[in-house]
């Protein structure tokens, strides 16, 4: 049980917990996470998260759609099996529209679901914080911010220190 | 929040729209005035394309206020006061729709601009209006009498609806009484109705019925799309310079230019579902009656390409695809001038998407059988005078209203949420 996962702190209120995590910010900490049971607006730029990435998935879905319905209805009805319909050219960018665009939304939403999966690093069923009994509680009332050991900036005493000095309480390390 | 410096830049800026406004407009009187004389629609189109354009901004700000009322959002209610005040534009706008109500009453040759007004205005091939079939099958619509009583009808709608609304919340700011805003919020629901109705009329008589022949169940939602999108981008401006010059300084922030960039990405994908949706059900079916009407936006008589098809692909490039693809950065919807950019840009193709839809007709060739000859694209000085007379007036009555009530609605109940506004 040497090995440590990190270290958790405990803040009382949002506002405490808000301004900890600026502080955590600003002492350079990279690997570590706010955790609370409801969201706090404004907690990611607190945090100095970047915005999202998501969104470049969303927009790769979308063009593969759009390519995949263009591709799609070209090879069926101009290329593989040209079909005569109402004396309208076998392809034109026109008559596939609706099928360019639904598969354009289909798989935009697949690669926002998918991004979201990627970003969050999830599935993740398990976590070593699970190992702190008051890590626990944040599903309840508890603010927590964990500062990991694999963060370049961590030392056991001078972390715990950080931490007790921006007000955090119930400082306990996890094990890993 | 001093209101003697929102009086005193008001009335400036005011002052200023209104010479701006009634040089323009005298300026475009004198087209109309010749287009009159020599029989000429052109100039005349001038107007109805500059009269359209502000009001389409009017009705836009209509719809929004009354949405944001229905779905008791709580974020735009600053914005919302800027939508009320330029709505005092609606009489005005009523009082310069008149030239164009007077046309099937004074002129010689009642169809000049509508051309379904005067049964004896010859059609391509077809003979007169009056031995039309497809005429006469409308003409229980599309006539003279019920024409006026519609387009003073839905002036009605929008100056009744747009009138209370703005009492009511300039009252909340003298009382607080927060019945004002129940009441306007009763009013909305059922005014949403009354101005989607109006809005689908006005459409089809004002624009649709230049070319009565056509049919489209898609234009009255066309028009809303780009009343929408003409009253977003128009907020997005109005309020940076509000912002800029003092009123809405530190008032309005970075998560309200947000939103309205949402909706303004919104509608642009809105505007092109239902323009494609229009184009596509008509090419779908391919009737003549129908079909005729792009193919005049593409083509002369004889096949070649002519300068509305360059129009028409602006208008998919330039008014759907460019701004799509701007707005769908997180950056353009929060860095100011990007966003001020894209509105001025939807502003400009917006304006470009009205001539597309007012200027183009079949104008009848002499002796030669079925054929026509296409209006071609053009913008006149004419255009210019009318879009900028027109809006100075509007411009006026706006600054006019901004000197009798506060920048903000300063007691509605939702000003708080409002001020504390984040993404």
């Amino acid at each position: 049980m040497s090995e440590k996962y990190g270290i958790i702190a405990s803040f009382p209120d949002t506002p405490s917990f808000y301004h900890a995590a600026e502080k955590v910010r600003d002492a350079g900490y990279k690997k570590w996470d706010t955790y609370s049971s409801f969201p706090v607006h404004g907690m990611p730029a607190a945090q100095g998260q970047p915005r999202s990435k998501v969104p470049v998935f969303t927009f790769c879905g979308g063009i593969t759609g759009f390519c995949l319905g263009l591709g799609m209805v070209w090879f069926m009805n101009a290329f593989d099996y040209p079909l005569i319909i109402r004396g309208q050219p076998f392809f034109s960018p026109v008559f596939p529209f609706p099928i360019m665009y639904e598969l354009t939304i289909l798989l935009s939403a697949f690669g926002t679901l998918g991004g979201m999966f990627i970003t969050n690093l999830l599935p993740q069923h398990y976590s070593p914080l699970f190992n702190s009994d008051k890590f626990l509680e944040v599903s309840g009332d508890r603010l927590v911010i964990a500062i990991e050991s694999r963060d370049g900036k961590y030392d056991p005493v001078a972390t715990r220190q950080f931490l007790e000095g921006i007000g955090g309480t119930d400082i306990e390390e996890v094990s890993a | 929040m001093s209101s003697d410096i929102t009086n005193s830049k008001g009335s400036n800026v005011g002052l200023i729209a209104l010479v701006v406004g009634v040089i323009g407009i005298a300026i475009a009187l004198l087209g109309f005035k010749q287009g009159w004389d020599n029989g000429d629609v052109r100039p005349i189109m001038s107007w109805l394309i500059g009269f359209g354009f502000w009001l389409s901004i009017a009705i836009g700000m209509l719809f929004l206020t009354q949405i944001w009322y229905v779905f008791h959002a709580r974020w735009p209610t600053i914005i919302r006061r800027q939508c009320e005040h330029f709505m005092a534009a609606f009489p005005y706008l009523l009082f310069l729709f008149l030239p164009l109500l007077a046309i099937p009453f004074l002129h010689e040759n009642p169809g000049l601009l509508w051309k379904w007004m005067d049964g004896t205005n010859a059609l391509p091939g077809h003979g007169t209006v009056g031995e039309d079939p497809l005429y006469a099958w409308k003409s229980p619509f599309l006539n003279i009498d019920f024409f006026t009583i519609r387009a003073f009808g839905i002036f009605a709608v929008f100056i009744g609806v747009s009138a209370l609304l703005r009492k009511w919340s300039f009252n909340t700011d003298k009382t607080g009484d927060v019945n004002n805003t129940h009441k306007s919020r009763r009013l909305s629901s059922l005014g949403l109705f009354l101005c989607a109705i109006a809005m689908t009329l006005g459409s089809i008589d004002w624009f649709k019925s230049l070319e009565y022949h056509w049919f489209s169940t898609m234009y009255g939602v066309w028009f809303f799309a780009a009343c929408m999108r003409a009253a977003l981008a128009s907020i997005i401006i109005l309020c940076v310079i509000l912002a800029a010059k003092g009123y809405l300084k530190g008032i309005l922030k970075q998560a309200h230019r947000y939103d309205v960039a949402c909706m303004m990405l919104a509608f642009t994908v809105f505007w092109a579902y239902i323009s494609f949706s229009q184009y596509f059900l008509i090419y779908s079916a391919n009737i003549p009656e129908e079909t005729f009407w792009y193919n005049i936006r593409e083509k002369n008589f004889d096949g070649g390409l002519n300068s509305w098809w360059w129009v028409s692909m602006g208008l998919i490039f330039g008014h759907f695809l460019t701004p799509f693809l701007l707005l769908l950065w997180y950056k353009t919807k929060v860095v100011v001038w990007r966003t001020v950019a894209v509105s001025v840009w939807i502003l400009a193709f917006h304006l470009l998407d009205l001539y597309w839809n007012i200027i183009p007709g079949k104008l009848v060739v002499p002796d030669h059988g079925e054929g026509y000859l296409v209006r071609q694209f053009s913008i006149t000085p004419y255009d210019v005078a009318a879009l900028v007379g027109i809006g100075g007036i509007c411009i006026f009555a706006m600054c006019r209203s901004m000197k009798k009530a506060e920048p903000i609605p300063v007691r509605d109940p939702n000003i708080l949420t409002s001020l504390n506004y984040t993404e």
